[in-house]
């Protein structure tokens, strides 16, 4: 169960994408989805390539890590691709097999559609890969304090978001070792016809409810018992700063993305 | 301790169950490999609104979209992604609005009243989260509606393929366990 699930795909490096600061990541990042789905033409996709290419060979991430990070998305891509074509009917046909014709139009909106799901998913695999959920959780937490003046929690907020990321191991081990203790008992939700299979899952959901309250009950208390109470004057172990790598990383960025915006159209 | 630790706490717990009960392969039935399966995922996030109320179900439900959206989802514009991923799963929290009373109902062991309360939350829950991938889906996908049906057939059709099964897991299994052991979901607080 564990091996055919990867999450939370860090892997540490010292290069130049794992030391710029997160907050200016997750604006990068932020910006550049925003601006994916404007690219039209073939140009300022050729920008947005080199953008993630440039990124994800400074990240000195072997290859490998990328590709296996992309692996269960290659699917769909290609099925949006397939669908794209069989089913769009417009503008000129191109040409025709078996009374099946090939649109211009369908093999340009197929092409464009691909090509913002792939960029969209290389970026986010990449800022995935060379930053910690934990500076990701961190860096979302400063950007969105201007809120906390219309009262948004935005401090539990970060905190919940850290917590979810950090069980997400956790959990799924405590899952995979309830199910092993329930399938020893002769439970068998893994063959056989789905409704059966529904109504095994039954008597591995109740001890999973349990454990969840009993762990969260646990880390509230140790919470406590290190004076965790609330957001008000807490201070943080790892405090980001803003370094000249950052300024430099950032005037990078806002001369290619004007470059990005000449060519758009 | 404090309620509001547990709360967060809590909160954040139940939101990763939730998502891995998306996620793991075996415990989940995958009908549309774009996003959509069968699962008990919505479960941990019924579970936190009735036991919190609306707001924590609201932020539970965010949270588990949050990670949908991290780990694998499927996007293609940024309204969609707010409807699919964002609005869907934070809608789920109102089934809180009937906090308060399943709290009444269950510590006064009413049987009729836990059914028609549970019933009523999953039901809205999962109905406005039908409704938010029902728009997107008239919206961005309707080009892979077949030939001959109508973009708003397909749409209802492909999430109705996957809600409706979730709904009745999701109503049945809280019901179970809230009558015959309601401390498991209700201890007081």
């Amino acid at each position: 169960m564990n091996q055919s699930l990867i999450i939370g795909q860090f892997v540490p490096g010292e290069s130049l994408i794992h030391r710029i600061d997160p907050r200016l990541k997750l604006v990068i990042i932020f910006i550049y989805v925003l601006v994916i789905f404007s690219a039209e033409t073939l140009l300022s996709y050729g920008i947005l390539f080199a953008i993630a290419i440039s990124t994800a060979v400074l990240s000195r991430v072997p290859a490998t890590f990328i590709i296996k990070g992309l692996k269960p998305v290659w699917f769909i891509i290609a099925l949006t691709f397939l669908l794209h074509i069989l089913l769009t009917r417009e503008g000129e046909p191109l040409i025709t097999v078996w009374g099946f014709s090939l649109y211009d139009q369908a093999l340009l909106q197929g092409l464009n559609i691909s090509a913002r799901l792939l960029l969209l998913i290389l970026m986010t695999t990449l800022l995935t890969l060379t930053t910690t959920p934990i500076s990701i959780t961190d860096a979302v937490e400063a950007l969105l304090k201007p809120l906390k003046y219309v009262r948004f929690p935005v401090h539990e907020l970060a905190l919940m978001m850290s917590i979810s990321l950090r069980f997400i191991p956790t959990i799924m081990q405590e899952t995979d070792k309830i199910a092993k203790a329930q399938s020893s008992r002769g439970l068998d939700f893994t063959t056989g016809p789905i409704k059966d299979r529904l109504k095994a899952i039954i008597p591995l959901l109740i001890p999973l409810f349990v454990g969840a309250f009993k762990r969260a009950e646990d880390l509230a208390l140790a919470m406590e018992a290190r004076g965790y109470q609330g957001g008000e004057g807490r201070t943080k172990y790892r405090a980001l700063t803003f370094q000249p790598l950052d300024l430099i990383v950032a005037l990078v960025f806002v001369v290619v993305m004007t470059l990005f915006f000449v060519t758009r159209t | 301790m404090h309620k509001r630790t547990l709360m967060i706490v809590e909160i954040a717990v139940f939101a990763t169950l939730a998502f891995l009960l998306d996620t793991i392969p075996g415990l989940q039935f995958t009908i549309w490999p774009q996003g959509g399966s069968v699962s008990f995922a919505m479960i941990p996030i019924f579970i936190i609104a009735f036991r919190w109320g609306m707001k924590a179900g609201i932020i539970s439900g965010l949270l588990f979209g949050f990670m949908n959206m991290l780990f694998g989802g499927y996007i293609v514009d940024w309204f969609q992604a707010f409807l699919d991923y964002i609005l869907a799963f934070a809608v789920l929290g109102l089934a809180g609005i009937f906090s308060a009373p399943l709290w009444d109902a269950v510590r006064k062991a009413n049987r009729e009243k836990i059914i028609s309360y549970v019933i009523a939350g999953v039901f809205l829950g999962t109905a406005l989260r039908f409704a938010s991938h029902f728009t997107g889906g008239i919206i961005f996908f309707g080009y892979l509606a077949p030939e001959g049906q109508s973009v708003w057939m397909y749409s209802l059709i492909y999430n109705s393929t996957y809600l409706v099964p979730g709904f009745i897991l999701s109503a049945v299994i809280l019901i179970i366990i809230l009558i015959t052991r309601p401390k498991l979901l209700f201890k007081e607080i």
